[in-house]
Formats: C-alpha cells, structure tokens, sequence
C-alpha cells in the first residue's frame, strides 16, 4: 500500500467529519479593457467579460469537488478596483455598474461579486470620490456586489478625510438597508494596507499588477486545527505549535491541489492560495474554540492575544513550507458574527471590542462583522477605523474595519443575516467623543521603519 | 491513442491556421475534432483527467458477510483494476482501503462514485473515492 492506514484514514476523518473544505475559489477577472465613453458600451463590455470567463466557474469547480471529495465551499468573483478603470464615471453611472456585475454574478451562478472598491490611501481622484459616495446606493440597489476601500498604508500613511467619508458611507449604508438589518455594511469593508490578491469577500479585489485572469483559493481547515489540538491534549506550548503547524501543512497542500486543478480545468493561470484559518457560523468551525481549546476560559481572557499570536505565527509557518504560492491574507480571521465562539463570548460579557482591537493586532485582517448600536456617532465610527488603521500602518500588516452600525438597534439586540454571514450581537461602544480629532481631516503622515519601540 | 497537451495544442494551431479568417470558437472544436478522429484518437480528452489515474477508495462500517464481495462485484463491473487492498476489523468495526486504477475503465470517476453510493447503501456502509492525489500531496512531500 502506497499509503499507511492511519494517513487515508487522518484524510478522510479531515474532509468527512471535521468540515476540512475548500472554503473558496475566486477567480480575478480585469476589467481595465472594459472602459468607454459611452456607459451602456461599459457596462456591456463589464457584463460580457465577466460572462466569458465565468460562466464554467461554477460548473469545473463542482467536477473538482467530485473529483477529490474535497468540496469547495464558495465559488466567486473579484474585478479590478471600479473606481480605477472607470474614473471617469459619475456616482449614477457607478451605481449602474454596480448593477450590472450584479447581475452578472446572478447569470453565472455565484453568491459574491468583488471588487466595487477604490484605492485612496494618499488622496483621491474625483472618480474615486464620486465612487464612495456612491457605495450606500450601490449596496443597497445589488444583493451579490461587495465593497471595499483601501484608507492607509504604512507606505503612505491614514488619510484621514477618507476615513470620514468611509464612516458616514457606512451610516448611510446601514440606514438604507434597515430593513435587512443594514445588511449592506456586511458588504463593505475599509482596509489599510490592502493586498491585491486577496481571494476573500467582501474584501477582495482583483489588484493593478495582477494578470488578465487569475484563480486563487482559500483553504479552511478551523475544525481540524480545533480536533488536533484537543487531541494533543495538556502538552506545552513548542509541542502545541507543532501540532497546528503539521495540520495545517496538509490542509495548505490540499489547497494547492485543489486550486491548481480548477485552473487547469478553465486554462487560466493559478494565482495564490491563501491560507487563513477563518470560521463559518457551523458549530466547530471557530477561532474562538480553538483559542479555549489551547486553555483561555474564553475568548477575551487575559493571555488571549498571546494564543491568537501564537496561532497565527504556526498557521504562516507551515503554510509557507507546504506551498510556493501562499499569498491573500494566510492568518487567522476573527470575525464575531461568524464564529459560535466569538458570539458567545460577547454574550457572555466576556470579549469586549477594545480587547478585540488588541487581538487583531497579532492576526489576519481586523474588526470583522462587529455589530454596533445605530446611534453609534459617525465620527466614533472613524475613530475606530483610525485606530485599526493606525495598528495595520505600524505594524506592516493588513487591518481591516467591517462595522455594522445596526439601525434602531441597541446593545444586547441581535442581528441575524443567516447562512455564511451568521448573526452578531450588537456590542458596547464607548461614548466619549473622537469628533476633535478625527474631524481634523488631512492625513496621518507615514511612519518610520527603524527605531521601532 | 491519448495526446499530449503539447500535440493538442499544436492540433489546435493548426486548425486555427488553416481556418483563418472562418475561425470561431465552434468551428476550431469541430475541425479539431475530426483531426483528431483521423488520427485515431478518442476525443474523450476534452474530459480533463477525471476518468484517468489511481483513486483511493475507503469503506468502513459494521462488520457483514458480503461488504467486500458487493465492493469487488461493482468495481469488476466497472472494469476497474484493484491495485492494492488493506482491511482490518476493530471489534465490529470494519475497515478496508482499496488503491484502484480506474484508466481502463469505460466509467469515468463520478459515475464510479455513484455506483459506490448505491452499493453503499444496500451494503449500510460508507463508501469514499477520492483521487490518489490527494492523499500524495497532504502525507509526501
């Protein structure tokens, strides 16, 4: 036998029971060719591109699943940042483009469109400014579009007048779809440091320096890391790492497998594979219980930022020693609405949004899926994105702000989305003003990289 | 007769060249089919490499006489070459491993699989097939 017993058997265990999955393949499609001055010609052109190359999407990606018994979670879609081939375009014609990779994305057949973004980390062209004030309108006229906008860099600092702009689009977005509990703002991300080949929606978008059409796929395997460390039992922290960093090492060479397969099937080149451990909603499937399972009593427990750390550092280790193309996010998510553990621990009373804002310190992304009261003040909202910011610009590291600020709810209400989206608790936000400092506008300047203390 | 994906693009080129200004999308695919059955090939091909190469199959359940009978029946049904078979029993549990080569088969690997379904559900036991490969790229560096 090619194989030993115990290691057929540790595979199927992974795919059958542990919920191990392909979480994504999203394919990136530019859309740079695809401007014209008249805006019916762009929006046909935007429609037939998209169609051409996916329209098997679904289809080669379902063979594949069978082919491996691997199934892939989530098919979709990135396109270049809108506001970049499209500058030229006014806040109606955006929203009419919105429309159509709306419905695009219905003809072939996937649940998220990404890429309704624009790139305004040093200041902005008018087509991006028409592009933000157009985003509410977009999000609540489309079901599948997702949004994002890039606010910082370590490269160049926080603007902070976009950051402005950003909060007030996310009221906006939350008052207009109020009556799906402001489901837009589950679709709208604020980034710094944003990377171009990030497969993850809402967030990604299909970067300048990518090629015509790339595949990249996201493994998700927090049901198997969460097994292995319970099975490892009360063993010390080298021997803890060890055994994430071997689980993830074969969960990121499936993923691999699997991405490289779905492009040879459509004849495109495969891009990266992001190896990020993100939750789904499913019990099991949580970076809050793989957090108590390394032995915090719950998640916001002092000694929560180092596990998180810790676990994020192995997931990277292994990640890159199983694959040459580890690219997107590849760390740990710690949405609230998506994850059981999270919920809970919010619920509890224990996890609260500034012990939040410390953990996304040492891992992937940022305040994902935060629910907050709807009265929240705009400008609060800016100091939260600020400060996320603020920790992705120094560190060198990507940080992002999904808010809901949840219309006519308060702390204690719920709002539920269903499906991969989940439900969140509405959190407690401090009421003490950022208006002063926030409503300066300008830009935060770009740090420095040395004497870092 | 199999080609390689280098003479399948060169097939291809060919028909491009020779169809010139005439070449759609459907016009290429039909002359590459017919050069394709002139040489003796299969144009099968267009499948992709589902219906090629070994697959693991795994089974476990309670133990019954006639799980590897039913299993062997459908699979020499099949046409499929067993290649390597380990079973062991852990009190009443069974459980039995097969690396089989399915390349001489008249069935690709899906309807394979659906066959096991069945034969699964009138043996009451679980029955996975999953490419080879991904048991090489997750346990062989």
């Amino acid at each position: 036998m090619p194989y030993e017993f115990e290691e057929i058997l540790e595979t199927i265990r992974m795919t059958e029971i542990e919920h191990f999955d392909i979480r994504t393949v999203t394919m990136g499609i530019s859309l740079r060719d695809c401007h014209d001055r008249n805006i019916e010609v762009t929006k046909q052109k935007i429609y037939d591109k998209i169609i051409r190359y996916g329209s098997k999407h679904v289809k080669l990606a379902k063979e594949v699943e069978a082919q491996y018994g691997i199934s892939i979670a989530n098919k979709r879609v990135s396109v270049t940042p809108i506001s970049i081939p499209f500058d030229a375009c006014s806040m109606e014609e955006f929203i009419e483009i919105a429309k159509t990779l709306d419905q695009a994305a219905e003809e072939i057949g996937i649940d998220y469109i990404a890429g309704y973004s624009a790139l305004v980390q040093k200041g902005m062209t008018n087509g991006e400014r028409e592009l933000i004030k157009s985003i509410p309108y977009a999000l609540a006229q489309t079901k599948r579009v997702c949004s994002s906008v890039n606010i910082g860099s370590t490269k160049a600092g926080i603007n902070m007048d976009a950051v402005n702009m950003m909060s007030e689009a996310i009221k906006l977005t939350a008052e207009l779809t109020k009556d799906r509990d402001s489901i837009g703002c589950a679709k709208l991300v604020v980034f710094a440091n944003a990377v171009e080949d990030n497969p993850f929606v809402a967030g990604a978008f299909h970067g300048v320096s990518e090629p015509e059409i790339v595949l990249n796929v996201v493994t998700s395997g927090t049901g198997v890391v969460l097994e292995a460390i319970k099975e490892a039992g009360y063993v010390d922290l080298q021997q803890l790492a060890e055994v994430i960093k071997k689980t993830i090492f074969k969960i990121t060479r499936a993923g691999e497998l699997i991405g490289r397969k779905v492009a040879e099937k459509h004849g495109i080149p495969f891009g990266i594979v992001d190896i990020s451990l993100a939750p789904t909603p499913a019990e099991g499937d949580s970076i809050g219980d793989i957090l108590k399972a390394m032995g915090v009593e719950d998640v916001g427990a002092p000694g929560t930022t180092a596990a998180l750390a810790m676990l994020n550092d192995s997931v990277k280790k292994a990640g890159l020693m199983a694959s040459s193309a580890v690219g997107g996010m590849s760390g740990a998510f710690i949405p609230v609405s998506e994850d059981m553990g999270m919920i809970r621990a919010v619920q509890a009373g224990n996890l609260s949004l500034e012990k939040l804002e410390a953990m996304t310190a040492v891992c992937s992304v940022g305040l994902d899926m935060i629910a907050v009261p709807g009265d929240t003040a705009a400008t609060t909202i800016a100091g939260i994105i600020a400060d996320e910011a603020a920790i992705g610009m120094i560190n060198d590291k990507t940080t992002a702000v999904r808010i809901i600020p949840a219309y006519g709810k308060k702390v204690g209400d719920m709002v539920d989305y269903g499906g991969l989206l989940g439900k969140a608790p509405i959190m407690e936000v401090r009421t003490i003003s950022s208006a002063g400092f926030v409503g300066r506008g300008g830009r935060i300047p770009a740090p420095m990289r040395s004497l870092t203390n | 007769m199999k080609f390689s994906e280098e003479e399948i693009r060169k097939i291809t080129f060919d028909a491009i060249n020779e169809l010139g200004d005439r070449a759609t999308p459907e016009a290429v695919k039909e002359l590459v089919r017919i050069k394709v059955e002139n040489m003796g090939g299969d144009y099968k091909f267009a499948k992709g490499d589902a219906s090629s190469g070994r697959v693991i199959l795994t089974s476990f359940g309670l133990n019954h006489p006639g799980i590897v009978a039913g299993v062997t029946k459908a699979l020499g049904d099949a046409n499929c070459d067993i290649q390597d078979l380990s079973q062991k029993l852990l009190g009443d549990f069974f459980t039995m491993i097969m690396v089989i080569d399915i390349t001489s088969s008249q069935k690709d690997l899906k309807e394979i699989q659906e066959d096991m379904n069945k034969v699964a559900e009138s043996l009451k036991v679980k029955i996975y097939l999953q490419h080879e490969d991904v048991f090489r790229f997750m346990h062989r560096i």
